[in-house]
């Protein structure tokens, strides 16, 4: 049985810097930007699994198009505008079949408060992400965003 | 003009249906009766019928009048008990929901079949002799009707009114929607919120609050029909809302649902609110029920469960939770205003304020607050007191006071 060949350092750690930077641009309410890092073909989903009905449960799904209009639309909203930021952790990064790329991180989602900056954890879960590195540039393909956290409060208009 | 302290708190110059003493929402008292007098009698939905597809089936329930309860599904059908040991008081389910072929508390391993009956005592006869027998210590059950789109409703009350009964006629335009095929929920969550639990009830009973949507702004206040929408009152104190077609192209990104309910028009929009405290909301292609489970005056569960059709496709069930997704669930566009506007409700108590209007008059129409007064008035009768001004000063007796003066 012929090995596969190992997957470039080079190309991991441009994977693991995509989701950091991913990360930087979210905490900073930087969506487009974030979006920028993103291939046409990008889908974000945030998915639990209810104990309750003991089904998984898809709460958000878009693709780029959809994420695009869902940002811009943002401003016209009434939304909490506590911050939300997010600790992330590297798990792995592994290389397909196909040549691309997935990587899978924990993240802490955190909200701190407008007046008087209290800050609580908002949601935990976990990224599970997929990219292309091409040209010496890692793209997102996809992002799957998998809540352990079920009683998001009042909820949110952002992506997490 | 802004008010003095005095001015603040004095009595609206309304007629006492138009608004309501603001200790509703706060006091102690009136909640602990709200729980006796309301939730311990009235119908409640527990869950749907698909969340037990199995015999054996259950799933854990709490209950608005503080009961702990577990929906088994046996033979004849989802069953509701108190899910409490009849031993030694014990929880017996823990797991919100799972299947077993009997349910059997962890403390002493006394079990209990689908019927609530128990069979299972270990060293009974060595311990109990001939003193206590399994057939007098079965669960405690709950009275459970399955109707109305395949919900499983219980009510704590063995003398209460059949379930139809309860509903009356509040549900009849859904007849199609609800009754035609089996439905099916794809989605559930719970919001522990911080507010009073009939703020939730007076947001889902007014369209006044649409200017917080730009959504709805776009897809409905700005379309045909919307002001032309009625609002009706039924018995019980549940309130239907008249139905619209949205446009949901409107809103940037927004599609015109291809898929509907049995019997909805394309784009259709039905909506019912059911006291005390939950509501059927079918727009386009997906289904939303609440259901509130009050835990402190400032305190209260939302439960909120997302359905489709039983026989969607995959895809067709994709298409529904898209649908559903764009205004509802977590990440939703309207239930995130919804419920900041209710948080703000619970964050201002405990500033004084002494009443809250409910004052619109619009010809029964969508601004119109007809709604929350046929709450307020369905409340008062249960409580036994006026929404308006639940501790009523005692009128002074004037012979009684020349007598005890003389």
């Amino acid at each position: 049985m012929l090995s596969q060949p190992a997957p470039p350092r080079e190309h991991l750690d441009l994977v693991g810097d995509l989701v950091y930077q991913s990360v930087e641009l979210l905490d900073e309410s930087l969506w487009n930007e974030w979006l920028a890092l993103c291939a046409d073909s990008f889908v974000y989903k945030i998915v639990a699994f209810s104990p309750e009905i003991r089904h998984d449960m898809v709460w958000l799904e878009h693709g780029l198009q959809g994420m695009l209009n869902l940002v811009d639309l943002l401003p016209k909203h009434q939304s909490d505008r506590s911050r939300l930021t997010r600790h992330t952790s590297l798990y792995r990064v592994s290389q397909r079949d196909d040549g691309d790329y997935d990587a899978v991180s924990s993240v802490a989602v955190y909200r701190t408060t407008l007046d008087g900056g209290v800050t609580t954890l908002f949601a935990l879960g976990k990224y599970y992400d997929s990219a292309r590195v091409e040209a010496g540039r890692a793209t997102f393909l996809s992002r799957t965003v998998r809540l352990e956290t079920r009683d998001l409060g009042l909820g949110t208009h952002f992506p997490l | 003009m802004s008010r003095s302290g005095s001015q603040w708190t004095q009595r609206p110059s309304l007629p006492p249906s138009h608004y309501v003493d603001a200790r509703l929402y706060t006091d102690e008292r009136l909640f602990a009766e709200e729980k006796e007098r309301i939730f311990a009698s009235s119908w409640f939905v527990a869950c749907h019928q698909s969340e037990l597809p199995k015999r054996g089936d259950f799933r854990t329930v709490a209950h608005p009048a503080g009961a702990n309860l577990v929906v088994v599904r046996g033979d004849s059908g989802p069953r509701a008990f108190y899910n409490v040991c009849p031993h030694r008081g014990n929880t017996i389910v823990y797991e919100p929901a799972g299947n077993g072929a009997s349910l059997t508390c962890i403390f002493h391993q006394w079990s209990f079949d689908t019927q609530g009956r128990c069979i299972g005592i270990p060293r009974e006869r060595e311990g109990y002799q001939e003193r206590l027998c399994k057939a007098d210590f079965g669960l405690r059950a709950v009275r459970t009707e399955v109707d109305f789109g395949g919900f499983v409703w219980v009510n704590l009350d063995d003398r209460a009114e059949s379930l139809a009964d309860y509903i009356g006629e509040a549900l009849d335009g859904m007849r199609g929607c609800l009754g035609s095929e089996p439905l099916e929920v794809f989605s559930f969550h719970r919001v522990i919120a911080h507010t009073n639990w009939k703020f939730w009830n007076d947001t889902n009973s007014e369209f006044y609050h649409d200017y917080i949507h730009y959504f709805n702004r776009q897809t409905s206040m700005l379309q045909q029909g919307y002001f032309e929408r009625k609002y009706l009152p039924f018995r019980n104190g549940h309130v239907v809302v008249g139905d619209q077609i949205v446009e949901y192209e409107a809103y940037k990104g927004g599609e015109n649902r291809t898929l509907t309910f049995p019997t909805l028009e394309p784009n259709q929009w039905k909506l019912t609110i059911l006291f005390p405290g939950m509501a059927y909301n079918v727009r386009g292609s997906s289904m939303r029920v609440d259901s509130v489970v009050p835990l402190a005056p400032g305190k209260v569960a939302i439960e909120y469960r997302g359905l489709g059709l039983l026989r969607d496709t995959p895809a067709e069930r994709a298409l529904r939770i898209r649908d559903y997704n764009s205004i509802w669930g977590p990440f939703g566009r309207n239930l995130h205003e919804d419920q900041l506007a209710v948080h703000g409700q619970g964050l201002a108590r405990g500033s004084g304020q002494t009443f809250i209007v409910q004052a619109r008059e619009e010809n029964d129409t969508i601004h119109d607050e007809v709604g929350m007064r046929a709450f307020y008035a369905e409340w008062s009768r249960r409580m036994g007191r006026q929404a308006h001004d639940p501790y009523p000063l005692p009128q002074l007796d004037a012979p009684l006071i020349a007598e005890y003066l003389s």
